[in-house]
């Protein structure tokens, strides 16, 4: 079969253009469709893994057209592709963003206001996310970018929260002010770049894989790997990286870039929260896998250790944070800060095992942090009331509620038998790996992310103390009677997600078949270029 | 070399067949003139639809005889020169008055005063831009520039209101001064080259040879003029009090048309002065111009509580953008710069067709326009995608077009090197961040607040339509960029 991506792309964006004719109250038609969507993605889902081989780390499913091919006279020829195809990571984030959608679809089921626009809205981000995580040509990765923005800023703004529209303009403002740093880069590598296959006339193109292969930038140019260019005291490449360096950490989000997401989190409704968490921080740490660190592995290597201390920086600062949070909501949304650091950190060790590590936490939080806004909905459900001191002893009172907390907590806080901790180990390993062979990163930065490791089981366990354990006691407001457990919907979502949460934690090799060849591919062609670059 | 008569009617003749365009357009305006003294019903649209042919003539002719202006040609006695390059604005100007009078049909300002007049002066304005587009001779600049001016005075005060007054009388009074300071330039640049037509060898070399600082000084004040014209920083005060009483065709055009021949000329002024010895930064002070009128346009269109205000700031802003094109002056930014232009035209026209129809339903003020993306869903999604181009996000033609120009910029920076092209790229793309704060702030009330008291009451069917088609090309420009920029390319660049 032909174009399965493209396929699993406008799938839902089909669906959102046969929304627009149906009439906004057949609310159940829109809840059916959003299953239809999400069942028709899974079977492209199984047909891609059908058709491609994980041990290879190369680029597979490739689907190339020409988008348009613009002649300038004497500058040369500007030609955009629409270029798709996945490797190790593409596949990863692919199968999370189709597995999450379903789960954020069922859980819009109580979505009771303006369900029309709520869906439609919900399928176009669908497709601009499994765009963006397909997307091998930078325009066209830029665009699908771009296309969750706004969506994003209407989920928050329309469906959320008493604060919503403060947290929604928030979320637009940080995240445009990333994407536009990611533009000057785009536009500067743009005019840098020419096929290999360029003769006379220059073609100058967004093509990410030329991108990533020193050997054609065009001599001279402002990106030039000879570093002749410089901007103060640094070269145009060094600038280019911070950039997108902290572009995409605002997306991550990492410390201090990350202000805008405990509020987004605690107005957005729970799929969307749900979203957030799961896909939308992936884009940034992704962002940095595909583009930013293949195009300037020598800049990458000069800033490697900025990188892992803004890791580090993340994973204790907003471990501490979520020790003082009061709204449970806002807890998660700190511990999904902290532990998108381990990802930065995997990153900046550049060894085989931390980038594993790196892609297989990306993975898995994103199935765990879904499981803990899902957790954190049904609560909020209930009560309308998120505070952590207004609980206690709901053990007793929700058990089936409870079983869940714990695998949910459990598996956040890393213990052995859970995706999680298989993620923070490779990624500790890397570290430390990092230490005695590349010399990238000192020990004391992965002893200091072991401590962010205690931090988080501090409090998850403290929480679960406060809400859950002792005797049965709601703050006098909320009325005992709508504590009721979990129903068939909740049980069905949490306990899929709970499942998988185990399945990748026990036979991590499932998915690690995928993840290593890219990350041993993603580590070779790193260090070849850094090869190339410093004796072309 | 003294021609003999019949040569000199022979070159007349010639010139008539390459300026077929503003033939038509001053045969229109007798037409219209003569056309109303036999006109009883004063309440019809002949003369709308009358004008509207001109257009459509002026349009048709430019465009199939668009080989025709390959070579550039100077026409009148070096007074003007037809090239592709004004061809082309002039086709963009006279879409946009065509838009402005399918737009004065349907106005609520103007249903009362609409007469044949309104549209002499329309086609009047339209003839003195392309005229201005095409000059090549300082007094040709200033005798078209009068004639756009002067009309554009009297259709901003078109409202025959207190604000619409007050409105075209600053308009007036700073365009006068404008004019004055513009002319004085001129007479100076006369008087040390000896020569008005600025495009040819003797006023560069002259310019070159008698370098002093009244060169800068007069070079400056003529620049004046034309910043007025695009409302850029120091000369923008005016926009937004026009912007407020007039009625909304009007602003429409006022801030399309008067604006891109104000870009042409400019480009051609400093083409000229780039080809001399001067010792003067014209890139340097066009570049600082840019980064003010876009600082100044974004950030006060920040605290702005009315719609039309917004845009006024807005439309500052843009200009600023537009002037980068002029800033870098290669032949890659000159093609951004067209399709800079095409965009802009079709987004603002967008932008203020549906804010007539809001209008029209009393909704002027940004909050009152909360929650009305219920009841007036088509027209709110239309003005949304209209402001996101505006903005220059994709999926819109307003994000290839600000590609398009920054990549000329970064291209420029990359040639020459200087700092103040990167500072100029690195300060316009963090405005972008700023512009979408307001941009988006009527969508912001249309769809994320609760909805007020209003319910359509005005059919606005055939504002809609002209707003769906207008947003249509946005988005088929950001899928398919090559197929206006393919036709740029055939565009020959002789400035």
């Amino acid at each position: 079969m032909q174009n399965l991506l493209t396929y699993l792309i406008f799938t839902p964006v089909a669906a959102a253009l046969i929304g627009l004719f149906i009439s906004a109250e057949a609310k159940k038609t829109f809840r059916i469709l959003t299953l239809v969507v999400s069942f028709v993605q899974l079977l492209l889902i199984v047909a891609i893994v059908g058709q491609t081989t994980p041990q290879l780390g190369s680029f597979q499913l490739l689907e190339k057209y020409s988008w348009f091919s613009i002649d300038l006279g004497s500058w040369g020829i500007l030609k955009a592709e629409y270029f798709l195809g996945l490797d190790g990571l593409g596949f990863s984030m692919v199968l999370l963003t189709v597995l999450i959608m379903l789960i954020a679809g069922i859980s819009s089921w109580t979505i009771d206001k303006n369900v029309k626009g709520y869906f439609i809205l919900l399928w176009i981000l669908n497709g601009a996310i499994i765009g963006t995580f397909s997307a091998l040509d930078f325009l066209l990765f830029y665009l699908f970018f771009e296309f969750m923005l706004l969506p994003m800023y209407f989920l928050i703004g329309i469906w959320g929260g008493p604060k919503r529209e403060y947290a929604s303009i928030k979320f637009l403002l940080y995240t445009l002010l990333g994407s536009i740093l990611i533009l000057v880069v785009l536009i500067a590598l743009v005019i840098s770049v020419q096929t290999p296959e360029s003769g006379d006339t220059v073609v100058h193109t967004f093509n990410l894989l030329h991108m990533s292969d020193p050997a054609n930038f065009i001599f001279g140019s402002i990106l030039n790997p000879d570093g002749a260019w410089t901007i103060g005291s640094q070269t145009a490449r060094w600038w280019a990286f911070l950039f997108l360096f902290i572009g995409f950490a605002i997306k991550l989000p990492a410390v201090p870039l990350h202000t805008w997401l405990p509020d987004a989190h605690v107005e957005a409704p729970t799929p969307i929260s749900v979203i957030l968490a799961a896909l939308l921080l992936k884009v940034g740490a992704y962002g940095l896998l595909r583009i930013a660190y293949p195009i300037f592995p020598e800049a990458a290597l000069e800033l490697s250790s900025v990188v892992a201390f803004v890791g580090i920086l993340s994973i204790i600062y907003a471990a501490l944070n979520a020790l003082a949070a009061k709204d449970l909501k806002r807890l998660i949304a700190y511990s999904s800060v902290s532990h998108m650091g381990f990802v930065l950190l995997g990153l900046a060790s550049l060894t085989v095992e931390g980038i594993s590590g790196a892609v297989y936490q990306m993975f898995s939080h994103g199935l765990i942090s879904a499981m803990l806004f899902l957790i954190a909905g049904v609560l909020y459900d209930r009560t309308h009331d998120r505070l952590i001191n207004n609980y206690s002893g709901l053990a007793s009172k929700m058990p089936v509620f409870f079983v869940f907390v714990l695998v949910a907590f459990f598996a956040s806080l890393g213990l052995p038998g859970f995706s999680g901790f298989i993620a923070e180990l490779m990624i500790l390993l890397g570290a430390l790996a990092s230490g005695s062979t590349n010399q990238l990163i000192s020990e004391g930065f992965t002893f200091a992310a072991a401590f962010g490791l205690i931090l988080g089981a501090a409090y998850y366990l403290w929480t679960l103390q406060r809400m859950f354990f002792g005797p049965f006691h709601v703050k006098n407001e909320i009325r005992t009677e709508l504590l009721t457990d979990v129903d068939k919907r909740e049980f069905g979502m949490l306990i899929s997600l709970a499942l998988m949460v185990l399945i990748f934690g026990i036979f991590p090799q499932v998915l690690l078949d995928y993840v290593n060849p890219f990350a041993q591919n993603f580590s070779d062609t790193i260090f070849e270029s850094i090869r190339f670059i410093q004796n072309p | 070399m003294e021609q003999t008569l019949s040569a000199k009617l022979k070159s007349i003749s010639v010139g008539l067949y390459y300026t077929m365009p503003e033939v038509i357009l001053s045969l229109g305006i007798v037409a219209v003139v003569v056309f109303s003294f036999f006109l009883r019903n004063r309440k019809t649209n002949v003369p709308a639809l009358l004008t509207l042919g001109v257009f459509i003539a002026s349009i048709a002719y430019a465009t199939l005889s668009w080989t025709f202006y390959r070579t550039p040609v100077s026409l009148f006695g070096n007074m003007v020169r037809a090239d592709q390059f004004s061809a082309y604005f002039r086709i963009l100007a006279d879409v946009a008055a065509g838009l402005t009078v399918l737009m004065a049909l349907r106005s609520k300002d103007l249903s009362e005063k609409l007469s044949s007049e309104f549209y002499v002066f329309l086609i009047s304005a339209v003839l003195g831009s392309h005229l201005l587009m095409m000059s090549t001779n300082l007094i040709m600049v200033f005798i078209s520039l009068e004639v756009l001016s002067i009309s554009s005075y009297i259709l901003a005060g078109y409202k025959f209101s207190r604000k619409g007054a007050e409105g075209s009388l600053k308009y007036f009074l700073f365009g006068s001064a404008a004019s004055a300071i513009m002319l004085y330039g001129f007479s100076i640049l006369f008087g040390i080259t000896g020569t008005l037509e600025f495009t040819s060898a003797t006023f560069t070399n002259n310019l070159s040879t008698n370098q002093s600082a009244l060169v800068i000084v007069s070079s400056m004040m003529a620049f004046a003029g034309f910043l007025y014209k695009i409302a850029a920083a120091p000369m923008h005060i005016w926009a937004p009090d026009v912007y407020e009483g007039s009625p909304m065709p009007v602003i429409a055009f006022l801030s399309v048309v008067p604006k891109l021949a104000g870009i042409v000329v400019l480009i051609k002024l400093v083409m000229a002065f780039a080809l001399t010895t001067v010792q003067f930064d014209w890139q340097l002070v066009l570049a600082i111009i840019a980064m003010i009128t876009i600082g100044i346009g974004n950030f006060s269109a920040l605290w702005q509580n009315s719609a039309r205000r917004m845009m006024a700031y807005s439309s500052i802003a843009q200009s600023g953008f537009l002037l980068i094109g002029v800033v870098c002056l290669t032949p890659q930014s000159m093609q951004a710069l067209l399709f800079y232009s095409a965009v802009y035209m079709a987004s603002n026209y967008a932008v203020f067709i549906a804010l007539q129809a809001f209008e029209k339903n009393s909704i002027d003020s940004i909050p009152l326009f909360g929650g009305v993306g219920r009841s007036f869903i088509l027209i709110s999604i239309v003005l949304l995608l209209a402001l996101v181009s505006l903005t220059g996000i994709p999926p819109t033609g307003g994000f290839t077009s600000k590609l398009f120009m920054f990549a000329s910029l970064w291209a420029s920076y990359a040639q020459t090197g200087k700092t103040i092209l990167l500072w100029l790229l690195v300060f316009g793309l963090l405005n972008t961040v700023v512009s979408l704060f307001y941009y988006l702030k009527i969508p912001y009330y249309t769809f994320l607040k609760t909805p007020g008291s209003t319910l359509p009451s005005e059919n606005t069917a055939f504002e809609n339509f002209l707003a769906v088609i207008l947003v249509t090309g946005i988005l088929f420009l950001f899928i398919r960029p090559d197929f206006l920029m393919g036709w740029l390319n055939t565009v020959n660049f002789v400035l």
